[in-house]
């Protein structure tokens, strides 16, 4: 209970200090609250922005909260959506079904060339997801430029997925269908980490490693399999992404999503349930950040700042200690 | 091949004076301890405050000090809650990031329709830039060395980094250490951010800092945490981001991304102690 107030609490507050900045500047903080508010949930049209922006973050976030929770900093999120959206693209003619596994795989075996550097070379994730955000980044500009440049070679960017591919709308909505499969991890990941034996060795082994290994966890084996899997939704995230919204492959594709999602994973306070409320929170936030752009000329980038105020007020409640991973000293 | 390189030389050498003085920061903060992720905002953060002081005043001289205000300011965060509340550094670094991107976004769209805004940025004249060059290069690294290996402070500073237990059973404060260091870091970054907005271009830009603080990180890698290895560092990535140009002129653009990734893969082989041998401050990234 104690959690949910001060996720709220952090919530409003990162709201409160946008309102305080605009009035800084002589906004009036009503005017930018109500813009905020109308443009996220105010119509048919903004709810279904928020969504669609809520989507990647909560798989985003997800994809922090099973790596955290073991313990282990997957900085990587950026870098795993990018591999993923990249192996999606290659295998669209296959099908829907076949990008969605393919990128899983793909953000898998990207996130586990961090966790098998940690084990093999004992070389910190942190620094390593980051390295290998780069060179995922690179490799798109790479494949954006050249082997996939859409057959015109007018943009950096590839052609259209095939219409077979790209994810069902649904009822007459600009919504897609990888908002169901984005709830359905979910649910899987709470089951895994609440309902499994190995959820619970997971969450031993990111609370207290050397206790989980007393008590017979291969924590080595554990960080690399919650690596895997972390890499896996990240990865689903850029298919999704790719398949359902933009369709191509471009430089920005991954547009920070990575990153925004520890904000989401922190104010979910690491739960995976909750994660959907955080997601939809900071999809809404960057909704109507984008309409405030539109109408008020205010730059969008306030809904960063939100996610900035979130994360330090996190901190600053303290609620973060528990689950502060790296702690294996 | 080596004829372009060394073309690009001189453009490697004063393009990546903004990398280099992050990079000397960031060796400074990580040999105290800290890994502060949050250097991209921070250099951000320094570029827009170095803009609106030399608009005001009209002096590059006060841009710089703008600068280093402005990262003095962001310091002072991460220090609040990674020393003082013993926050964890990672979540405080990407907070920070995500706070500077947000914030100057804002403020510099909000500052446009400000009459300050108008006013012509000063520029940085070509001896300037030369002085600014060898500052970076030379004698900086030369302060640094001395600084770390060869006084007591530097010997208690790494220590920090190392085994902060021992300095503080030893009586001096580790907090007050690390605050120090992340002072040091902050000026070397504030002036990175005034290079980078005042001399290589004239005005802010939207995250015009492109990466550059995460690239520092991985260059404090690959110069394995020493002064030398960092010159090095900084002189690969610099070339390499040099020669896309150069490879872009010959419409051979293609390959530059390729390019490009490849000092990031040298410096993963690095960090594996694949190419060489590496060892981390140890107490890297945790709180005293």
């Amino acid at each position: 209970m104690r959690r949910l107030a001060v996720g709220i609490g952090a919530a409003a507050l990162s709201l409160l200090l946008l309102a305080l900045a605009g009035a800084a500047f002589g906004h009036s903080p009503r005017v930018l609250l109500e813009i905020l508010v109308s443009g996220s949930i105010g119509s048919r049209f903004a709810l279904e922005g928020t969504l669609l922006k809520s989507v990647p973050l909560l798989l985003t976030g997800l994809a922090v909260v099973i790596a955290f929770r073991a313990g282990v900093w997957n900085i990587g999120g950026e870098g795993q959506f990018i591999v993923g959206a990249l192996a999606a693209y290659l295998t669209s003619r296959f099908g829907t079904t076949a990008a969605l596994l393919a990128a899983a795989v793909a953000g898998a075996l990207w996130a586990s060339i961090a966790s098998l550097l940690r084990v093999w070379r004992n070389a910190p994730e942190v620094l390593t997801t980051i390295l290998l955000n780069f060179i995922a980044i690179h490799l798109l500009g790479y494949c954006v430029n050249g082997p996939l440049q859409e057959a015109s070679g007018q943009y950096p960017q590839s052609d259209p997925v095939p219409q077979a591919a790209a994810l069902p709308l649904l009822g007459g909505s600009s919504l897609h269908a990888g908002i169901v499969v984005a709830l359905l991890v979910t649910l899987a990941s709470w089951w895994l980490l609440y309902r499994t034996r190995e959820g619970l060795r997971l969450r031993a082994t990111g609370f207290n490693p050397s206790a989980a290994q007393y008590a017979g966890v291969d924590v080595n084996a554990q960080i690399a399999r919650a690596m895997a899997l972390s890499g896996a939704v990240a990865g689903l995230a850029g298919a999704i992404e790719l398949l359902g919204v933009t369709h191509r492959l471009f430089e920005r594709v991954a547009a920070g999503y990575g990153y925004a999602g520890i904000a989401v994973a922190l104010l979910a306070q690491l739960h995976p349930i909750a994660t959907i409320a955080a997601a939809a929170f900071f999809g809404a936030l960057a909704t109507g950040a984008g309409e405030l752009q539109r109408s008020a000329s205010i730059s969008s980038s306030v809904a960063t700042f939100g996610q900035a105020v979130v994360i330090l007020v996190l901190i600053l409640f303290g609620s973060m200690r528990a689950f502060a991973p790296g702690r294996d000293e | 091949m080596i004829e372009m390189i060394i073309q690009s030389l001189p453009l490697a050498i004063f393009a990546s004076v903004p990398l280099l003085l992050a990079v000397e920061g960031e060796l400074v903060a990580e040999r105290a301890g800290m890994i502060n992720l949050g250097i991209e905002g921070m250099m951000l953060t320094a570029a827009m405050t170095a803009v609106f002081a030399a608009q005001i005043s009209g002096s590059i001289i006060a841009g710089l000090f703008g600068g280093i205000a402005g990262a003095l300011a962001v310091a002072a965060i991460f220090g609040f809650f990674s020393i003082r509340l013993k926050a964890d550094q990672i979540v405080t670094g990407t907070a920070i990031n995500l706070l500077a991107l947000g914030l100057t976004g804002f403020v510099y769209r909000e500052m446009q329709q400000s009459a300050i805004f108008v006013r012509s940025v000063p520029h940085v004249g070509a001896a300037a830039e030369n002085a600014i060059a060898i500052v970076s290069w030379i004698v900086i690294p030369i302060l640094l060395s001395l600084m770390l290996w060869m006084t007591a402070f530097g010997l208690r500073l790494r220590a920090c980094g190392e085994y902060p237990r021992a300095v503080a059973a030893s009586g001096p404060s580790v907090a007050m250490h690390r605050w120090a260091a992340l002072v040091i870091e902050a000026v070397l970054v504030g002036a990175a951010g005034a290079d980078l907005s005042l001399a290589l271009s004239s005005g802010f830009a939207e995250n015009m800092t492109s990466g550059r603080g995460f690239i520092a990180l991985s260059i404090v890698i690959f110069g394995r945490w020493k002064t030398r290895g960092i010159l090095l560092g900084t002189a690969v990535f610099g070339i390499a981001a040099a020669l896309q140009y150069a490879l872009q002129a010959m419409n051979q653009s293609l390959q530059f991304h390729l390019l490009l990734a490849i000092p990031y893969v040298v410096t993963l082989l690095i960090l594996c102690g694949i190419a060489g041998k590496v060892r981390a401050p140890e107490s890297l990234g945790r709180d005293a």
